[in-house]
């Protein structure tokens, strides 16, 4: 860990970072408290990529779509990874990840928490439109683009301005920002089954690290198609907007790939029929009360809140509370499928809606 | 056709032979691996391997009966034995394997590129101490030419190797504790999670007195230590084994980064931690159960040729002289055709890693490292007595590993000079062994008793869930009678030799398991367990002790065909496990074993290996 | 003549009254069609007319009064007789995915349908637990109750 610390922090554009240009970049993140809130809505845009993915995923048929179920996968095994970073670094700063509040919980179709607004996400089954709203959930930032703490345009835009704001603010406190309780840290003992490698955050160095390892991983650094995962002595991975544009092209990259060229390696078959016709954006509203649809949707929703309710435990001072997690993640899996097998209108089927229940 | 002379020739692709590939050429030596499954399980390249993999999983799936090789390919020209071609009545010839009796042999293995591990259950407990001396401390089989202490450092390679979850300082019972570890030692990952049917029986379990033949003994519940990942543990410190060539030793090399978790070979991410698929027996779908194909990803590829649907069928000797001159083996293109040509493979050493009893044949058919008498002799397996029932509260079994805890009590003891010892795994997965449940309680509610609806649901509901399982593992003493022969009479397609079994249980299994079925009532009465065994004549291996019947099953670890020993007249390997007939032949595996203990036999085996491969590098050395 | 979706409706809903699911608990498998491919497939076009004309009945019945229409089961349905044990091939199906050609002469003659059907089997969550091989419920999930009995009840 240490090797990579000192490895990230020589790199350039962390080197030259004064104390000035950093305030002026965090613009309108003005106090640590704003920050804390920012490092929550960074959490909530997390977390309101995982129903899409995880819809569009769990549409595909068993035995099919080999190479589109296990990017879209790994995509969302990162993503998770991603949220608990976040929370590592909400919990480094002494805030309080709150996962488990209606507010907390999305709303499809929406825009991503905080954003410019310019696109609309919504649960869908596995499709090229579905595909096309994942790539600009994942679209890199155009080199030189501004940091920006709302309206932003990418969410590395974003995860810039927080970066800014966790130096700045270092610096000018006293005793420094990273003061919070060392126990509520999750570590890469706590995640398994992706790319990247979840670790403690409790200062300045890790945070930079941390966030390095989510825009790497979705957008690609800076000018390559390449994560950052080779560092965390993963194997190579491209980053999330390139996955989804192999299944966009049906074809890989190439060790070669770059950017600016679309990927011009092997075919990769991409199957859009052997999907679950579901509905888009399911919700119980859809379903009379009471009805045999609505009971089922409900479970899965109740399923859903337990898992966010084991979630927002773990990363509030039980880390232990994520081993009691993982059962209920495979069983969304289970009741988001079996939703979508079952018929609901017009030669569509049911689906998960992720909603929020009490 | 392979004109090129190795250093090694390593017959069979399974845990033994993986291990040696991995380390021989780790070391700079050039190996030949011959492998008689098809190339497809080779497992090379991740997107066939993923697509092979699947292809096993289907069959699997798609199988309406299903048994321990049901994923794996059937080869003709290649055949491995099925649990299902057993039969209660012997002697019969319609399987694989001959069974002469009187008794069934009731094990198999799987010849398949991975070998055995691919359908193994993952248990690995260490062997005890006093399992090494049995002639000397209770008058039965034969004492080992090693002892504990000899092997402790080879157990912790395997233990690196297999990639074992399990708690250390758990590990108590008769003639086991921290001592036969090492003060600092952990396994590589946490131990498994015990599962919640393990916590209903330890309430009422573990402190449990029972008494047998006069004696009491204090019943203990320990977790199981287990070749399936798991967190990794933060203070295990050991990357891989290294041979050094100034010490000419292996060594196992420290790191100070964490442990790293092997997950499935198509794709490190799958399989990170076991999953609780509950199938490891015969597949795990995510390979967070180890299997040898992980070992053999992790060869030097540069030093290694692989040859697939290479069958060896003989091993050859010098002419006029006692070396191995090459083995000829017989490659096929079509699984099921008779067709094949013949190859010799050439090395300076050669390795047979086919299992117990494929290497006892082969060395048989080749009427090699046979002066002793005892290549084939010897045959041992654990003789698992079952007992089941139904728990008074839903112990929700059918989920996670088979065995996740279990009875150490009956390991050790002055007892042994009388009956043999056992293990008692506690069963994760309801009566499925014995019963074939759940699919007979359904098949019983309908069909006899015409039962419909919710009825039908809550009674399967109400039952099911409380199925309960208790294994009782007995160590079967050597016994040169208990053998496999070959004959011309019994050829497969390729014209190799099929195994001809004798086999039998002595009075001193039989008498082991009524000690068993007597802890175990005692043990049921504690927990209040509704007993449903039953043993029934028409069952295969259902033997008689004073008056009582019983059934044991095989456990699958086939043993002692070719045991180690020390000295040429009663062994067929002596301690650095090469031929004493032969000094370029070694032989791995499990039939090197000259006693069986009570634990599953594959860790104790791997360490072996390990040392074999010490020996075989130092000749290498010592020669060049 | 019996056309290729004539019954669907019934073959659903005297499936959910011989399991003890609810109708939507089948789909929810994603099986139903298969299955009565399967019924198709080895019944009929006359018998399982007259199967399903006896299973509108007893659905009728069991509207208005529960027990009758158990009772009309047990004699009609559920008999070795009855339409040659097709009550008990259809509830064997289901639980354990295979087909039985002979349910009440020789149990052990029975097929896996397809490889969903074993995953699907109702055996496996009536038991509380998935099919070993599928549906794995993740790391650690067998040390505490299964999610369905220990989140909320599950609704029989
Ligand atoms: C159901 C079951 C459960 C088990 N569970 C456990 C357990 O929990 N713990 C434990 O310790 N042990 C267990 N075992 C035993 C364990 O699987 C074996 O001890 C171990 O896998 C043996 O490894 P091996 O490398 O010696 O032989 P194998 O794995 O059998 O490999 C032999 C290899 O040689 C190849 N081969 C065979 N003949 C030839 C030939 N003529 N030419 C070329 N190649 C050939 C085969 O294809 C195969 O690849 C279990 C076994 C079974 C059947
Ligand atoms: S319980 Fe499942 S995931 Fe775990 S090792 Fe066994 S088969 Fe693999």
């Amino acid at each position: 860990m240490n090797a990579i610390i000192q490895q990230r922090q020589g790199r350039k554009r962390h080197k030259r970072k004064t104390h000035d240009k950093c305030y002026k970049k965090c613009g309108t993140i003005s106090s640590v408290k704003d920050l804390r809130r920012h490092l929550q809505t960074a959490i909530e845009i997390e977390h309101a990529t995982l129903p899409p993915y995880l819809t569009a995923l769990y549409s595909i048929k068993e035995g099919t779509n080999a190479f589109s179920y296990q990017t879209i996968q790994s995509v969302a095994m990162e993503e998770m990874l991603h949220m608990i970073l976040a929370c590592n670094i909400l919990n480094a700063i002494g805030g309080h990840p709150a996962i488990n509040k209606k507010r907390f919980v999305p709303s499809y179709p929406g825009y991503l928490p905080h954003s410019n607004n310019s696109f609309i996400v919504g649960l869908g089954k596995f499709s090229p439109e579905a595909i096309d709203t994942f790539l600009e959930i994942e679209l890199p930032a155009q080199a030189g683009a501004p940091a920006q703490p709302d309206h932003w345009d990418t969410i590395g835009q974003f995860y810039e301005a927080i970066e800014y704001a966790l130096c700045h603010f270092d610096l000018v406190t006293e005793g420094g920002i990273f003061t919070g309780d060392k126990s509520y840290q999750l570590d890469e003992n706590d995640y398994y089954g992706g790319g990247g490698k979840l670790f403690k955050v409790y200062n300045l160095p890790r945070a930079i690290v941390a966030i390095q390892e989510i825009l790497s991983q979705g957008e690609g650094m800076s000018d390559s198609i390449f994560d950052s995962d080779e560092m965390f002595g993963e194997e190579i991975d491209i980053a999330h907007y390139y996955k989804f544009n192999e299944i966009k092209e049906g074809r890989r990259y190439t060790l070669n790939g770059t950017p600016e060229k679309p990927p011009c390696g092997e075919k990769v078959d991409v199957d859009y029929d052997e999907v679950y016709n579901m509905a888009p954006n399911p919700s119980i509203k859809n379903y009379p009360e009471g009805s045999p649809l609505w009971q089922q949707t409900n479970e899965f929703n109740k399923t859903y809140m337990a898992l966010l309710d084991s979630i927002h435990d773990a990363v509030n001072g039980n880390p232990d509370e994520l081993k009691r997690a993982v059962p209920l993640m495979f069983d969304i899996k289970y009741k988001a499928i079996a939703l979508m097998k079952t018929p609901y209108k017009d030669g569509m089927t049911a689906g998960p809606s992720f909603e929020f229940v009490k | 056709m392979t004109e090129k002379q190795y250093d090694v020739v390593v017959v069979g692709s399974g845990i033994a032979g993986a291990v040696l590939a991995k380390v021989l050429t780790q070391a700079g030596k050039e190996v030949l691996m011959l492998e008689a499954g098809l190339t497809a399980g080779m497992a090379l390249k991740p997107e066939e391997d993923y697509e092979n993999y699947q292809s096993y999983l289907q069959r699997f799936y798609e199988t309406t009966i299903k048994a321990t090789n049901t994923p794996y390919p059937e080869i003709k020209d290649a055949p491995s034995i099925s649990v299902l071609e057993i039969q209660p009545q012997t002697p019969y010839e319609t399987g694989y394997m001959v069974q002469l009796g009187p008794l069934p042999f009731g094990s198999d293995c799987l010849r398949a590129p991975g070998g055995t591990t691919l359908h193994w259950l993952g248990n690995v407990p260490r062997m005890l101490p006093n399992d090494f001396q049995m002639k000397t401390l209770y008058d039965q089989g034969v004492d080992w030419p090693i002892c504990y202490d000899d092997l402790m450092r080879y157990y912790e390679m395997a233990e690196n190797e297999i990639g074992v979850a399990g708690d250390v300082d758990s590990q108590q019972g008769p003639d086991m504790s921290r001592s036969n570890y090492g003060p600092d030692y952990v396994f590589p990952m946490d131990k498994i999670p015990q599962s919640y049917q393990d916590q209903v029986w330890i309430k009422s379990t573990n402190g449990l007195d029972v008494s047998l033949y006069g004696k009491t003994y204090t019943v203990n519940c320990i977790s199981m230590p287990q070749g399936r990942n798991s967190t990794p543990n933060n203070d295990y410190r050991y990357a891989d084994t290294v041979w050094d060539p100034a010490s000419q030793s292996l060594n196992l090399i420290t790191t100070d980064k964490n442990y790293e978790v092997v997950g499935a070979t198509w794709n490190s991410y799958t399989g990170e931690r076991c999953e609780g698929n509950a199938s490891c027996v015969p597949i795990c779908p995510v390979q967070a159960k180890y299997n040898a194909l992980k070992t053999l990803k992790k060869a030097d590829e540069s030093k290694l040729d692989i040859i697939t649907k290479a069958v060896a069928s003989r091993v050859l000797i010098e002419p006029g002289g006692t070396d191995v001159a090459g083995i000829m083996y017989k490659a096929y293109t079509d699984p099921d055709s008779i067709e094949y040509t013949p190859h010799i493979a050439k090395g300076k050493i050669y390795v047979l890693a086919c299992s117990a009893i494929e290497n006892a044949k082969l060395l048989l058919a080749s009427n090699v490292a046979n002066s002793s008498d005892q290549v084939g002799r010897n045959l041992m397996d654990h003789l698992v007595l079952l007992t089941w029932g139904l728990l008074p509260e839903k112990g929700y079994p059918y989920r996670g590993p088979g065995c996740t805890t279990y009875i150490p009590t009956f390991r050790d003891g002055e007892f042994r000079k009388d009956f043999a010892a056992w293990i008692s795994p506690i069963d994760n997965w309801g009566w499925s062994w014995p019963t074939f449940a759940p699919g007979s309680d359904v098949t019983n509610a309908v069909i006899n008793n015409a039962m419909f609806g919710k009825d039908l649901r809550s009674h399967l509901n109400a039952d099911v869930p409380r199925q309960t399982l208790l294994h009782f593992e007995c160590e079967q003493a050597p016994c040169a009678d208990n053998r496999i022969t070959i004959s011309e009479k019994y050829k497969d397609h390729l014209d190799n030799y099929r195994p001809v079994i004798e086999y039998d249980a002595s009075d001193y299994m039989r008498k082991s398991f009524k000690a068993a079925k007597h802890v175990s009532d005692q043990i049921f009465a504690a927990n209040n367990i509704e007993d449903h065994t039953i043993y029934s004549p028409t069952e295969a291996d259902y033997v008689t002790w004073d008056g009582q019947g019983y059934t044991f099953r095989g456990a699958g670890h086939i043993v002692g065909t070719h045991r180690m020993g020390s000295s040429a007249s009663e062994s067929v390997v002596d301690k650095n496990q090469r031929t004493w007939d032969h000094q370029n032949l070694y032989l791995v595996g499990c039939g090197n074993m000259p006693t069986l203990g009570t634990s599953n036999p594959t860790l104790t085996m791997t360490a072996m290996t390990y040392q074999a491969a010490e020996s075989i590098l130092k000749q290498l050395e010592s020669n060049n | 003549m019996t056309n290729s979706t004539e019954h669907f409706d019934t073959f659903l809903a005297i499936s959910a009254w011989l399991t003890g699911y609810e109708p939507v608990e089948l789909q929810g498998t994603g099986m139903v069609q298969t299955y009565y491919s399967t019924l198709r497939e080895n019944i009929t076009a006359i018998d399982l007319d007259a199967f399903f004309a006896e299973s509108d009945f007893i659905l009728a019945k069991a509207q208005t009064d529960v027990d009758a229409a158990k009772v009309r089961t047990a004699s009609h349905l559920m008999q070795n007789s009855s339409f040659n044990s097709l009550g008990k091939q259809i509830i064997l199906m289901w639980y354990i995915g295979q087909w039985f050609a002979d349910p009440s002469g020789d149990p052990n003659n029975s097929v896996q349908i397809n490889a969903q059907s074993y995953v699907e089997a109702l055996m496996w969550p009536t038991a509380d637990t998935h099919p070993p091989g599928a549906k794995e419920p993740g790391f650690g999930s067998w040390a505490v109750k299964p999610v369905s009995v220990d989140t909320f009840n599950v609704t029989l």
